[in-house]
């Protein structure tokens, strides 16, 4: 045998590649368990996008969140009103009919949500509008009308928080200024970004990510090991590792078309379904490919490393399942405490980074709207606004969010690697029976 | 590039490749914790079909997955063209594997799976089918490669598992069990087939448990008993040792107690039973001898004969012998 004889190893290396992925996908697709698997993750996305939509269609009841609709003298005249002609709200014969010129009596509604919120940015200083008059033509003082204290009357007053430790801030009225907001414009666009963020993290992130491949990866070598038809892929000019990758790569090719079909279709329901002027909410799209570069990532790593398991041991899904059970911990933290080191020894933490610093980038007003929300006008909080505070997380890199995007990706494809040496080293070390 | 196997910083691999046997086998065992289920087998082979003879359990799928780098061997080095299998998949761009496993991927038809596995020796997709449509006619499938495999018989799954062993033109073939299960007309095929691979020089090594089987392929064997190798050579040399050991013929027919008369005139008879009326077991010395005169016999005395068989003429009672018992 001369050496020309002999293939060197690297030559026709893509001819195997393309040879068992293509073996692998075709494997999977005459597999039941694969169309359960893919059914399963798209029926669940798609009860919760129902939810979603009907969030969406639903009336919002237009809630008079500081009170002023009430007409308590029942002289006809709403508080509002009579507030802002000075006029006593528990004296029935003291009304703003009685001035001269005489006023005619506002209908009640014109005091729900007449007051919607005019900030732009969450940062200190005056922000804030009184549209209505209530506050600056308001029979008051000045100093009255300056409660904050800061010099400008009829304004809001945000400054940072001297008590807490992170970037809060604190929001201080001078009364009857943004006081009483559109709850259904802001409970629309709340929840959208609530929903959006939480299936994009929990549901295809963390629960397609780890399902998908929990359920298809784990036993891509493993199983052909236990049937005995690893045996005519191994007993061919090609190494371990290889076969490793390449079946891998196979399965990649079906789960990333699937996870993008997936994003895809969410984000054309939720873009058409969603609040907004425009016929399609553009500005989510940069959050749903966060979400998809994040997914993308979550079942490479986890496809390798469930996959390593299998090789590892033949009832992997059971080394797999305390991992996962680990996952969901690290996803909750993600959620609460966003900041906390524990989070980079897993691979969710860096996921969810990816997504968190994508919609940091695309709806970088959510901060100031979860803090408009909360403050809700100084009445409590607005529908929708806790459910937003919960699942947006402010990534805990401190690199910026480009930056964060970068250093999350790069950690990931590491974690990828080393998954896959160990499960090519574990697979190279074990004898096949 | 070539992985320099030498390890000894050379360029080319062609002073250990032209000398080396195709397999190479020295003191190699091979134990799983206590149980030992091979013990120093030395063996180098080139050339021609090798039968591997041995009961369930002798060692004969061990050996084969030492060889195609499955398993690694407790003790000692196993080679195939020079390299070690265990390290080094590159030999196998020259070896075809016939696994004993049932299991194939039913979904696929014949080409499908021939072709595919063709790709794995770096073949392109038209070349992988051409290559694969050559060997599937070769194992007579010709006209049912389009079929799946699942619907395939026994021995149709079988000469599918052979031709995607050949599709690569290997210089050594590796043939686990593949007659095991097949009807008799697959079992010529496949015979045939191997007959003519090992004409057309290349090395074929082929297992069985059937003394008959390998016996109708070929005449080289080695035999495994318990992990240890007992015999290696030519099987009628082996047999010729067996003729100096007593030996059962059986007989039946219509008056056994006529025919044993006639036969126990002959001098390589030293004894005669009757299980029944109509059976006869004779107890021989010079079983080749005896066997080549029977006939002669049963006709010159008009004796109506309906079976001639040898109950003891199988590997239990030929290993019983090799390991130094007499017949029972």
């Amino acid at each position: 045998m001369t050496p020309d004889d002999l293939p060197s190893r690297w030559s026709g290396m893509d001819r195997k590649a393309l040879a068992i992925g293509e073996f692998t996908l075709r494997q999977q697709r005459k597999r039941l368990s694969t169309w359960v698997v893919l059914l399963v993750g798209m029926a669940a996305m798609g009860v919760l996008t129902m939810f979603y939509i009907d969030a969406m269609t639903r009336d919002y009841e237009a809630i008079d969140n500081d009170g002023d609709s009430y007409d308590w003298d029942l002289d006809g005249y709403p508080n509002g009103q009579e507030r802002l002609y000075g006029t006593d709200v528990f004296d029935p014969f003291d009304h703003p009919g009685i001035l001269d010129p005489s006023v005619q009596p506002d209908d009640r509604s014109v005091w729900i949500n007449e007051d919607d919120f005019d900030w732009d940015a969450l940062e200190e200083g005056s922000f804030g509008y009184d549209d209505n008059g209530d506050c600056l033509e308001r029979n008051a003082t000045a100093s009255q009308k300056d409660a904050n204290q800061n010099g400008v009357p009829c304004d809001i007053l945000i400054q940072l928080d001297p008590y807490s430790l992170g970037e809060s801030y604190e929001i201080i009225s001078d009364g009857n200024v943004d006081e009483d907001p559109d709850d259904e414009a802001y409970a629309l666009e709340a929840i959208h970004r609530s929903f959006v963020l939480a299936i994009g993290k929990l549901g295809v992130v963390f629960l397609i990510g780890i399902f998908v491949p929990l359920f298809m990866a784990t036993g891509l070598i493993r199983n052909e090991m236990v049937s005995g038809t690893m045996h005519f892929m191994i007993a061919k000019p090609i190494a371990r590792g290889e076969v490793f990758l390449y079946r891998m790569l196979g399965f990649y090719a079906l789960a990333w078309v699937y996870l993008t079909v997936l994003i895809a279709l969410l984000a054309l329901v939720a873009g058409f379904v969603g609040p907004g002027e425009g016929l399609y909410r553009f500005d989510d799209l940069g959050v749903w490919f966060s979400v998809w570069l994040a997914s993308i990532m979550a079942v490479t790593v986890y496809g390798m490393l469930f996959c390593s398991l299998g090789v590892m041991w033949k009832h992997g899904m059971v080394l797999a399942l305390p991992f996962a059970a680990w996952e969901l911990g690290m996803v909750l933290t993600t959620l609460g405490a966003p900041e906390t080191s524990i989070l980079r020894f897993s691979v969710i933490g860096w996921a969810m980074n990816v997504v968190d610093a994508g919609a940091a980038i695309a709806w970088s007003d959510t901060p100031l709207i979860i803090q408009m929300g909360l403050w809700g006008g100084g009445g409590g909080s607005l529908e929708g606004a806790e459910a937003l505070n919960l699942f947006w997380s402010t990534p805990g890199l401190g690199l910026g969010a480009l930056g964060t995007i970068v250093m999350s990706l790069f950690v990931l494809l590491f974690q990828a690697a080393a998954c896959w040496l160990l499960g090519s080293v574990l697979f190279k070390s074990k004898e096949i029976e | 590039m070539m992985p320099d196997i030498t390890q000894q910083g050379l360029p080319s691999t062609q002073a250990a490749a032209v000398t080396a046997p195709v397999v190479y086998f020295n003191g190699v065992s091979k134990s799983y914790g206590r149980i030992h289920a091979l013990s120093d087998i030395t063996i180098g082979l080139s050339g021609g079909v090798t039968g591997i003879l041995g009961m369930n359990g002798a060692g004969k799928s061990t050996l084969f997955k030492l060889l195609m780098g499955k398993l690694r061997p407790s003790a000692g080095e196993v080679k195939i063209f020079g390299m070690d299998p265990w390290k080094n998949p590159t030999p196998y761009a020259h070896v075809g594997f016939v696994p004993e496993h049932e299991k194939m991927h039913d979904w696929m038809t014949a080409l499908d799976f021939v072709s595919t596995f063709a790709r794995l020796h770096g073949m392109t997709r038209s070349e992988a089918e051409t290559e694969a449509k050559r060997v599937l006619n070769f194992v007579g499938l010709g006209d049912v490669m389009n079929k799946e495999i699942g619907r395939f018989s026994k021995g149709m799954r079988q000469r599918t598992k052979i031709a995607h062993a050949l599709v690569n033109d290997p210089k050594l073939i590796v043939l686990d069990e593949p007659l095991q299960g097949c009807d008799p007309l697959a079992r010529t095929t496949i015979m045939n087939v191997i007959r003519e691979l090992g004409k057309l020089g290349r090395t074929v090594l082929v297992s069985s448990h059937i003394l008959s089987e390998i016996e109708r392929i070929t005449e080289q064997i080695i035999i495994l008993h318990q992990g240890k190798l007992v015999a290696l050579g030519n099987l009628h040399a082996i047999r010729e040792r067996l003729d100096e050991i007593p030996h059962t013929i059986r007989i039946v027919g219509e008056d056994a107690r006529a025919l044993a008369k006639d036969i126990l005139t002959h001098p390589a008879v030293f004894g005669v039973s009757f299980p029944n009326d109509t059976e006869l077991l004779i107890q021989t010395y010079h079983f080749g001898k005896m066997h080549s005169e029977l006939p002669r016999l049963i006709v010159e005395n008009n004796h109506k004969v309906s079976i001639i068989d040898n109950p003891d003429d199988d590997l239990e009672s030929l290993l019983h012998y090799l390991a130094g018992g007499t017949s029972s």
